[in-house]
């Protein structure tokens, strides 16, 4: 301490022959100053450059944050104090201050101390010249920012937590959406096998007709043969789309046209829609834009959503289906009651709409609540598993879209789904 | 004797080659109806002596079409081969088949060799 107030004073020596009592009011300011700088809350350090950048001034803080005390310090430099790597990186730093004659800051600079081990620190370091221009001087203040670096690294540690659970659940939903679908494939499975076997039939009736030996004047053998190719290509289409349909991927967002997706779908569940006797009326706006979608979860949506209406219309004497789709600029997000909308879409924005309407029993406002929960229904095991609208929803916030559903006003229901044209050249749906 | 039939089935291409093979074995004169509602009048119009009929038809299923036949005094004593492309035995079992009295039902894809037995049998016991 002694050895600092020595080096203070000799830094403002006042001119010599001050009177008496200028002396006595002086080394009452220079009290003053030391308590101020030794009660800074930062670290304050000085080096004197033309003396081998030998420390002359070291505060309170400065010996709390190195654990080095002031005595040990003073007439002392970087290499007698710290590791030589850290010495040598202070030296550099000093070097510069004084060649630009300039402030220079380290936002993070690392600090082995013998006690409190590595110690993290923000310094500022200023050239000054003192009093006479004889020395400069590098002072620096340095701040212990430990335990901000410290709790970022945590931060940082939780972040990357999160970010895996998030995945975990990311991978776990799309298994569950997955798991969904297969019980739809198994449902699926004997309409299918029927849209199937329709072809074989044919195809079977034809081998019979050509192998009683081809009589090349027959007219009705070039007939029976482009009967058959045609059965050949729909029992294939029947099957490729159901095999399309239980792919198992991850997410893959591709251009793609609703309509086709919406023909694969019918074609999915053509069973159950003739079985019922329900007629399907489709009306697409021509020339609709591609849209970033996942086809077989989008389909998964679909054939949901076909199979709820067709179970609602069975008891309805001339069941109808309608979808639409078409094109529009998104405006008033309205919210009535009984509407159910995801939120991801702003007004203005240009986007497609697939309605879907049925003429079956509609929903109470009870239950309009609950549809969406995952095993919510009111079928009978067997038929009903409670998880097509909560997996539906899932899928189209995984698009980005919107679900609107509502009892139409003469009964049945009406489905809207609201997906977003991908900006054109631009790839925001990934 | 050339014996009249009547295939009523939504599947047009399938009848198309039903028709071609029967008419074939130069034994049978086929009418086919594509649309099940308008499988009574064909009926009325052809009086077959035997009607093939699909079960899963848009419109009216092949139970409805028997049973009204049944209703029909013109047409109740024409007996009825039902066709089936169901997969399941409980599907093809089902009561309004049963109760519509046909007297046949037959899987998809049908064997034409079975076939023809099924409606020699059907003709001779008719007789
Ligand atoms: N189009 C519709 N008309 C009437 N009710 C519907 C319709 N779609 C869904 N629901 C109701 O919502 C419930 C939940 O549907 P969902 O999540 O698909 O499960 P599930 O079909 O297995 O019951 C259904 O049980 C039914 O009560
Ligand atoms: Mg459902």
């Amino acid at each position: 301490m002694e050895n600092n107030e020595a080096q203070l004073q000799g830094l403002d020596d006042p001119a010599s022959g001050s009177a008496q009592s200028d002396f006595g009011r002086h080394s009452r300011e220079v009290a003053y100053l030391e308590a101020v700088i030794d009660n800074l809350p930062v670290g304050l350090f000085a080096k004197d450059a033309s003396d081998g950048f030998r420390f002359v001034l070291w505060n309170k803080k400065q010996e709390e944050i190195t654990s080095i005390p002031c005595e040990q310090a003073l007439g002392k430099n970087d290499h007698e104090l710290f590791s030589p790597d850290s010495a040598a990186y202070f030296r550099q730093v000093d070097e510069l201050v004084i060649a630009r004659k300039r402030k220079f800051e380290v936002s993070e600079e690392i600090v082995d101390t013998p006690e409190s081990g590595e110690v993290w620190l923000h310094t500022i370091k200023v050239p000054i010249d003192d009093v006479e221009g004889q020395r400069t001087l590098v002072v620096g203040i340095s701040e212990d920012i430990t335990e901000q670096v410290h709790a970022s690294e945590q931060l940082a540690a939780l972040n990357e937590n999160l970010t895996e659970a998030n995945q975990e659940l990311k991978t776990t939903q799309l298994q569950l959406i997955q798991a969904e679908k297969m019980e739809s494939v198994g449902r699926l499975a004997a309409g299918v096998a029927h849209e199937v076997k329709n072809p074989l039939a044919l195809l079977l009736l034809g081998v019979e007709y050509l192998s009683g030996g081809i009589d090349p004047c027959d007219p009705n053998v070039e007939e029976i043969l482009k009967e058959m190719r045609e059965a050949v290509d729909r029992a294939d289409k029947i099957i490729r789309g159901l095999v399309d349909f239980s792919s198992q991927r991850q997410l893959e967002m591709e251009p793609t046209q609703l309509c086709d997706l919406v023909e694969h779908s019918l074609l999915l569940v053509r069973h159950e829609l003739k079985k019922d006797n329900i007629e399907v009326v489709t009306r697409f706006e021509k020339d609709l834009p591609d849209l970033k979608l996942d086809s077989a979860k989008f389909e998964q949506v679909l054939v949901n959503l076909l199979i709820n209406a067709v179970h609602a219309m069975e008891d309805t004497v001339k069941p109808k289906l309608e979808i639409i789709l078409s094109s529009a600029k998104l405006e008033g997000i309205e919210r009535d009651e009984g509407l159910r909308t995801a939120d991801h879409l702003r007004n203005g924005d240009e986007v497609v709409l697939l309605k879907l309407k049925d003429n079956g029993g509609g929903i109470s406002e009870e239950n309009l609540q609950k549809i969406f929960d995952p095993f919510f229904t009111t079928k009978s095991t067997g038929i009903g598993t409670g998880l097509g609208l909560s997996v539906v929803r899932k899928i189209i916030e995984l698009h980005n879209g919107g679900i609107d559903v509502r009892n139409r006003l003469l009964g049945g229901v009406q489905i809207t789904i609201t997906l977003k044209v991908p900006a054109r050249g631009g790839n925001e749906l990934t | 004797m050339i014996c009249r039939i009547l295939v009523v089935d939504d599947e047009t291409g399938f009848t198309k080659l039903l028709k071609m093979n029967l008419e074939k074995t130069e034994r049978y004169e086929v009418r086919v109806e594509n649309d099940s509602t308008k499988a009574l009048n064909a009926a009325h119009e052809f009086l077959p002596d035997v009607v093939l009929l699909d079960i899963v038809m848009p419109g009216m299923d092949g139970g409805d079409v028997a049973a009204q036949m049944q209703d029909d005094p013109l047409l109740q004593s024409i007996p009825v081969v039902m066709m089936t492309a169901l997969v399941s035995q409980e599907e093809t079992s089902q009561d309004a088949v049963a109760q519509a009295g046909a007297m046949n039902i037959l899987p998809k894809p049908v064997n034409l060799e079975v076939l023809l037995r099924c409606l020699e049998e059907v003709l001779a016991k008719k007789n």
